[in-house]
């Protein structure tokens, strides 16, 4: 479920309308459900995996759990392959095991690999520019942010939280 | 409210009965319920004599959560002894242009639809006839296109509430603005017999739905048989505010409780 709102008419029973994700083919479908209806839970396990390595076209995971490898592609992986770093811990959701999503944690810590020069004393509000980080993403920084530098991104927002020191 | 000449009553929120309809689920005190609209003290004031009374005060529904839901919300409710729901239409259409024009914000001229026509307009058939499916289209394919401030009317007598019926159509109308429903009028029912069986009617339908019944207040049934002919009208104030402002949700215009 991608998006839902509850809704009620005047008089009558309340319902909620929903827009559900297809976790294979990545459509998304709306469907209204009245208060009450029940539907089936799909059969799907979450498991800790480590980011190891990728192939270009393959990014390979450890299960936390049983120690195995396990190849996500591109497709499902939608884009976050962009904030992986070696070693990193993500949720893979797999559905007949088979990996379905993956989910970043919510705050990772990426070195900036390319930006341009900071400016010095340059603290104006909401002034950005664009920094690539480690794993190929681009998040806005603001501009007194180096290249080299490690920073905090919010993965849910793409979005930069602030500077590490290390 | 009192330029118009409407007099504000405090109504109690701690209530013996907090409702008619089958599909409101007050929250439970440890003795009686918190009110879900200040409809029952307001008709039992205009009993006693007085021709035009409103009340702006919180309310509360349990299981309703979402953008344009929360479980204590602000109501405004008027009645007006002497007329029927069209003088409410005028009356409340003047209150959102009036407050329109305060905050700056332009709005379309009220269109009117009857209840089967909006459905022809926005579906091109006919309103389904099991119930549960023609509210299923109402929210999904109506409501989102009732953008310019709309008046809804001619319901059909299944979902009359406290409204008077004529054949088999209420005397009830709803006002929408920008998809979202603020407010729902009567021409108020002066039957007390058949305000009865409509009590019982839902009890009953709450019964079966494994739900506590509404208590039925012979207090509110007294004073439907002795107050005048008259209009009334709940609007979300929340849901006002929300749309003034550009909002998205009630959320971001109240303080979280």
């Amino acid at each position: 479920m991608v998006y839902f709102q509850f809704v009620k008419p005047g008089k009558g029973t309340a319902f909620t309308r929903t827009k559900l994700k297809n976790m294979i083919t990545g459509a998304v479908i709306e469907r209204t459900f009245r208060t009450g209806e029940t539907v089936g839970v799909a059969d799907v396990e979450e498991f800790t995996m480590q980011f190891q390595y990728d192939d270009g076209d393959m990014y390979f995971f450890m299960n936390m759990e049983t120690y195995e490898t396990v190849g996500i592609s591109t497709a499902v992986l939608d884009g976050v392959e962009k904030f992986l770093i070696d070693g990193l811990e993500v949720q893979v959701l797999l559905y007949k095991e088979r990996p379905v999503a993956v989910e970043l944690p919510n705050f990772i810590e990426a070195e900036i690999t390319y930006c341009e020069p900071g400016v010095k004393g340059n603290t104006a509000q909401g002034a950005t520019k664009p920094a690539t980080v480690a794993g190929g993403a681009i998040v806005q920084v603001p501009l007194f942010v180096d290249q080299g530098e490690v920073i905090k991104i919010d993965t849910r927002t793409k979005s930069y939280v602030s500077r590490v020191r290390k | 409210m009192g330029e118009n000449g409407y007099l504000e009553i405090e109504v109690p929120i701690l209530v013996q009965s907090a409702g008619l309809e089958e599909h409101l689920h007050p929250i439970k005190a440890s003795s009686g319920y918190l009110h879900t609209s200040p409809e029952f003290a307001l008709k039992r004031v205009l009993a006693m004599g007085l021709p035009k009374i409103y009340s702006i005060v919180p309310c509360f529904r349990d299981e309703e959560l979402g953008c344009h839901h929360g479980q204590e919300f602000t109501m405004l409710e008027w009645y007006r002894a002497g007329v029927g729901y069209r003088e409410i239409m005028v009356e409340v259409a003047d209150l959102l242009y009036r407050l329109c024009s305060v905050v700056g914000v332009d709005t379309e001229p009220v269109e009117k639809l009857t209840w089967a026509d909006a459905y022809k307009k926005h579906t091109n058939s006919l309103a389904p006839l099991d119930e549960i499916e023609a509210m299923r289209v109402w929210v999904n394919d109506i409501e989102p296109k009732l953008q310019a401030p709309t008046i809804i009317t001619d319901y059909p007598s299944e979902q009359a509430a406290f409204s008077v019926v004529r054949g088999d159509i209420a005397e009830r109308f709803e006002l929408y603005w920008r998809g979202v429903e603020l407010a729902n009028a009567f021409t108020e029912l002066l039957d007390p017999v058949e305000l009865r069986a409509r009590w019982e009617k839902s009890g009953e339908s709450r019964r079966l739905a494994g739900r506590e019944p509404h208590p039925i207040d012979e207090r509110v049934i007294d004073a439907v048989a002795k107050h005048p002919r008259a209009g009334g009208i709940a609007l979300g104030v929340d849901r006002l505010v929300m749309l003034l402002l550009g909002a998205s949700s009630i959320h971001e215009v109240r303080l979280p409780g």
